[in-house]
């Protein structure tokens, strides 16, 4: 029996696995609707199949994929069990109904019938894993600056799901003063960069450090980077709703970026001092989506002063460049990546902790096939630069293209997913006892 | 204790430390004897054997899988024995640790 283990708060596996399992088939439904709408990329800002798609990305697929690994990192990165299981299984279940139903109604194009409603079950599912989240914050052993990245990541999604939730009832109601267009950019960036951005910097914190394997790095840059990031998004949020004065709005975003600038040195202190020379293909995922970031933060400078730069006419095409950089560019790559280091490891604990030491059992990266990962790696690169390609050209042919090869993409990375989620560990034993007897 | 108890303690000492080196941490894809996670082997002559161990990082998700790994690893050859394992973080593990045979198998 092991004394002082820390490891004895994970969740029941049951309590992870169906959101891993709900992401890759979110992620194939993502790929089938970008083919069905390639042409649609082009159209005005805010189409209404641009909009399934972006919230079958961001909540179908990258948001439930949150989900699932924050459950599990929860006793690593707080020290303490999650707040309530049933919570979680429940809340996956309404997440799961919520996701499809909003994804539909945007689909369907209908704002006035059913998307007040499909809002407000989102709303609610977000609000239960929120609240399971603050509490598990509340029986927290560790609290430090990686815990707190995560506190305010649920903090901006609460507030990005509240004006989602009012922009939806607006449709129906017709309550806001202001146009849609204003609320759905701060709804925008309170979820992809208070949310998404805030959430993944909070777990990479624990986990790029974890799986590069670097100690005694300085927290110090972790702690500006938080200030920053949170002071530049509360002044670009209030800004937007009370001022909307490009200048001031700049001055926030630099701030922001000031806060990315020290997190990439924090992971750059991380990669210099990592005991892993070779990086596997989920680090590989995840070291060049850090860099895919710097796209984003481009073209977000030149969207701030569009009118002065002589590119207005393209702003929708450089709205889309940005959006897609954010998604696909940042947010999908290091979820690709990440799959492939947390994934295997759930399965192989479910699977072989009680087997190690008795018999032969593999290692957790010999659960998927590594060649798939591989090639589903350079044709996810391939589909980016399609993609930006196509985009810039306003080639709809060159965007069919990309979209295909973002469908295989989906393909392999779900036979990936579900091989781990098959995989037999008594056949697995079994056929390696054959080989040592035959030697 | 006699001398030769001393020596049988010794000997069953070292045969275990052979055997950590068949535990692997699945995520570095080192065992625990090179990467320098085992502290100290105790085994008092009457059946009863302490490991004192580290993980590389204190809320490793993996250490339950690499105790039970110890325990079952020396359980299989000593079937008899009462193994102990005690996690400790003090001094914290750092890759200063790992010996030079790891090093050189981790490319560092």
């Amino acid at each position: 029996m092991a004394k002082n283990l820390h490891t004895d708060n994970a969740p029941a596996i049951n309590t992870v696995k169906p959101h891993f399992l709900f992401a890759a088939i979110g992620f194939l439904a993502l790929g089938i609707l970008m083919v069905l709408s390639a042409s649609n990329f082009f159209e005005v800002s805010y189409n209404h199949h641009l909009l399934a798609i972006t919230h079958t990305a961001v909540l179908g697929w990258l948001m439930m994929l949150i989900f699932g690994s924050l459950y599990q990192l929860i006793p690593v990165i707080f020290d303490t069990a999650l707040y309530s299981e049933p919570l979680a299984k429940f809340t996956f279940w309404l997440t799961a109904a919520s996701i499809v139903f909003l994804v539909y109604t945007f689909w369907i194009g209908d704002y006035t019938v059913y998307l007040p409603y499909a809002a407000t079950t989102m709303y609610l599912s977000l609000f239960f894993f929120i609240f399971n989240i603050m509490m598990s914050y509340k029986n927290a052993r560790i609290k430090n600056f990686k815990s707190l990245f995560i506190l305010a990541a649920v903090f901006w999604l609460l507030m990005a799901e509240t004006e989602g939730l009012l922009t939806a009832l607006n449709f129906k109601y017709n309550f806001y003063s202001a146009s849609h267009l204003a609320h759905l950019h701060t709804h925008a960036i309170m979820g992809l960069v208070g949310f998404f951005v805030m959430m993944i910097f909070g777990v990479g914190t624990t986990l790029i450090p974890m799986f590069l394997i670097s100690h005694r790095l300085n927290d110090k840059l972790l702690k500006i980077s938080f200030y920053l990031l949170n002071f530049g998004l509360a002044g670009l949020v209030l800004s937007k709703y009370f001022v909307d004065n490009q200048y001031i709005i700049f001055l926030f975003w630099v701030v922001v970026i000031a806060g990315v600038i020290y997190y990439f040195r924090y992971i750059h202190e991380s990669y210099k001092h990592r005991m892993k020379k070779t990086l596997d293909v989920g680090m590989k995922y995840t070291m060049l989506s850090l860099v895919f970031l710097l796209a984003p933060v481009v073209i977000s400078l030149i969207l701030i002063f569009l009118p002065q730069t002589g590119l207005k006419a393209y702003a929708e095409v450089i709205v889309l460049l940005f959006g897609l950089s954010m998604i696909f560019g940042f947010f999908t790559t290091i979820a690709l990546g990440q799959t492939y280091k947390t994934l295997p490891f759930i399965i192989w604990l479910e699977k072989y902790q009680k087997l190690v030491g008795k018999y032969h059992t593999p290692l957790p990266r010999e659960l998927y096939s590594e060649k798939v990962a591989g090639v589903q790696f350079y044709i996810y690169m391939v589909f980016l630069i399609l993609t930006i390609f196509a985009v810039i050209l306003q080639q709809t042919m060159v965007m069919q293209i990309a979209t295909v090869l973002f469908l295989i993409v989906s393909i392999l990375y779900n036979y990936n997913v579900w091989k781990m989620f098959f995989h037999d560990s008594d056949q697995y034993i079994n056929k390696r006892d054959k080989e040592i007897l035959n030697k | 204790m006699s001398k030769k108890d001393l020596t049988e303690i010794r000997k069953v000492e070292n045969d275990i430390y052979d055997l950590l080196k068949t535990v692997m941490d699945p995520e570095i894809e080192l065992d625990i004897i090179n990467l320098g996670l085992v502290y100290n082997i105790l085994y008092d002559g009457d059946n009863n054997v302490r490991i004192e161990m580290t993980l590389s990082t204190p809320a490793c998700p993996l250490g339950d899988a690499i105790t039970d790994n110890v325990i079952n690893t020396i359980k299989k050859k000593y079937p008899d024995f009462n193994v102990d394992v005690d996690l400790v973080f003090d001094p914290p593990w750092d890759a200063s640790m790992i010996s030079e045979e790891g090093r050189k198998r981790l490319g560092m």
